[in-house]
């Protein structure tokens, strides 16, 4: 095997220029010890950053994230890349701002750039009483000092000239909210760069080794069983994204969430067209989409409708997606898709994550972020961090907490009501 | 899973059908009923809807990870 990659400076460029060889993998493969501080289950985004500052907040030597395929096989490679904190909830907006600070200082944390792109993140109106609602969500974010604004038609033309608001359209557009530093960063990316950054660290980056079970003794938990041996562990994080569902039934707890589909894709490349990240509710469906820098229009919809762990498509949700995007921009109507992917969501009962502990004292759950695992990363792992070093959940995801359900303190976003499906 | 057999209509497309909800598995009471789930990866009883049709209710046994529907019968009143 080559070198590692370098650090990465304008001094390793020009030394990269008069060396082929220079570049080399980004992190090593590592192969199980026998025992470490923490092994955390899953290498997707929640599993690397926890790891990450683990190792550089709390200074803790033996770590390692154990996953089943490759890294940035699950969902930090399955979504549509948005990042923004424009929730109502206090306890969400807080969090997510926290998430958007790292992120627009992530490629220098990590020293490796992860695109983030403040290109804007607007919520599209098609009544007075969806601007009235708009409003409400936007005062309450900038009560708590986040950037949130009110367009009109007039404002959304001149934020985004290329839509066309006044167009006939069976859900009109009215007007729209509008977070100007949310936007987009490089998923893979992100992938990548706390993969490097924690195995620079010294944690080990174990891929290709699934987990099968929890080993206890005296009602704590001592190790993970996995495909390739036991290893032995001080405390033990799940991180595993759309599989939670599995890892209750693997440990016998069962958990307020279920898996469902969502369906996402892009795209052939085209000449730049949308310059932020739009997003548009009409009826029972909607559209999210942004252009990726290479020119492909990336776009999302609403969960399947079902509990499902086979990642395939689902042509009328797929279907309502264009539809959304063609009402949207009708030019875009002639343009082939490239590509489709469907990622597992791990639905809660209240539409908010669980990070806390999970029927041991030792055992960490990070998980069910529903459809926003990605924009969460960086918090999510910088908190879930400390939780597992001090065993004392961080103000900023104490209501994230699993027992919240059986204390009656939901945080429900929607005001949904406890339906997986309908968060 | 792209098709559904209902007992009245044969078979039609899934985007005639609505899902509700996935039927308690946990034992215990009211709580655990709600909110808790028992994650069977394999083997999910559910109602569902042909909402885009006859508008009969449906019990359906389903393999969530293959799509495969394993049962579906009319709901008739008496659980589940």
């Amino acid at each position: 095997m080559s070198e590692l990659a370098p650090r990465y400076s304008a001094a390793a460029l020009l030394r990269a220029r008069f060396d082929r060889h220079f570049w080399g993998p980004l992190w090593r493969r590592a192969t199980p010890r026998d025992a470490y501080d923490v092994v955390v289950v899953g290498g997707g985004g929640h599993g690397l950053a926890t790891a990450f500052h683990l190792a550089r907040d709390h200074g803790l030597k033996r770590v390692a994230v154990v996953e089943r395929k490759v890294i940035g096989y699950g969902n930090v490679g399955r979504n549509t890349t948005i990042v923004r904190s424009n929730y109502l909830l206090p306890d969400n907006f807080h969090f997510y701002e926290d998430s958007l600070r790292r992120y627009e200082n992530l490629s220098q944390t990590l020293n490796f750039n992860v695109m983030y792109s403040s290109r804007g993140v607007v919520d599209l109106a098609n009544s007075d009483d969806e601007m009235v609602m708009y409003a409400r969500r936007g005062n309450a974010m900038r009560l708590a000092g986040i950037d949130a604004e009110l367009l009109d038609r007039d404002g959304l033309r001149r934020f985004m000239p290329e839509l066309d608001p006044s167009l006939p359209r069976r859900y009109p557009i009215v007007g729209g909210l509008l977070q100007r530093r949310g936007g987009t960063v490089r998923h893979d990316a992100v992938a990548w760069g706390y993969a490097r950054a924690a195995a620079a660290l010294g944690v080990d980056i174990i891929e290709e080794c699934e987990v099968t079970g929890l080993s206890t003794a005296a009602g704590s938990a001592t190790g993970v069983e996995t495909s390739r041996g036991a290893i032995r562990a001080e405390r033990v994080v799940f991180a595993v994204a759309g599989h939670t569902g599995a890892i209750g039934r693997m440990l016998g707890i069962p958990l307020p969430v279920e898996t469902h589909l969502l369906q996402a894709m892009v795209t052939e490349p085209i000449k730049p067209l949308v310059s932020t990240v739009v997003s548009y509710m009409y009826g029972h469906a909607e559209v999210y989409m942004s252009q990726s820098d290479r020119g492909g229009l990336v776009m999302g919809g609403v969960l399947d409708g079902f509990p499902s762990y086979t990642r395939e498509p689902l042509w009328h949700r797929l279907e309502e997606v264009v539809q959304g995007a063609v009402a949207l921009f009708p030019q875009v109507a002639g343009l082939r898709i490239l590509r489709h992917w469907a990622g597992t969501n791990d639905q809660t009962m209240d539409g908010s994550p669980l990070v806390g502990r999970l029927g041991y004292d030792n055992v960490f759950l990070n998980g069910g972020w529903c459809y926003g695992g990605f924009k969460a990363i960086p918090a999510s792992g910088a908190a879930c961090a400390t939780l597992v070093a001090t065993g004392q959940a961080p103000d900023l995801i104490r209501s994230f907490a699993p027992e919240r359900f059986a204390a009656g303190r939901m945080l429900d976003e929607k005001g949904a009501g406890p339906f997986p499906l309908r968060q | 899973m792209s098709s559904f057999g209902c007992p009245f209509c044969g078979p039609r497309p899934l985007e005639e059908f609505s899902f509700h909800k996935t039927l308690p598995n946990v034992p215990g009471g009211a709580f655990e009923e709600v909110y808790l789930r028992s994650d069977d990866p394999t083997d999910s009883h559910e109602h569902w809807q042909h909402r885009y049709g006859c508008r009969a209710w449906l019990y359906v046994r389903r393999n969530p990870s293959t799509g495969r529907i394993l049962e579906v019968r009319q709901l008739t009143g008496s659980a589940p």
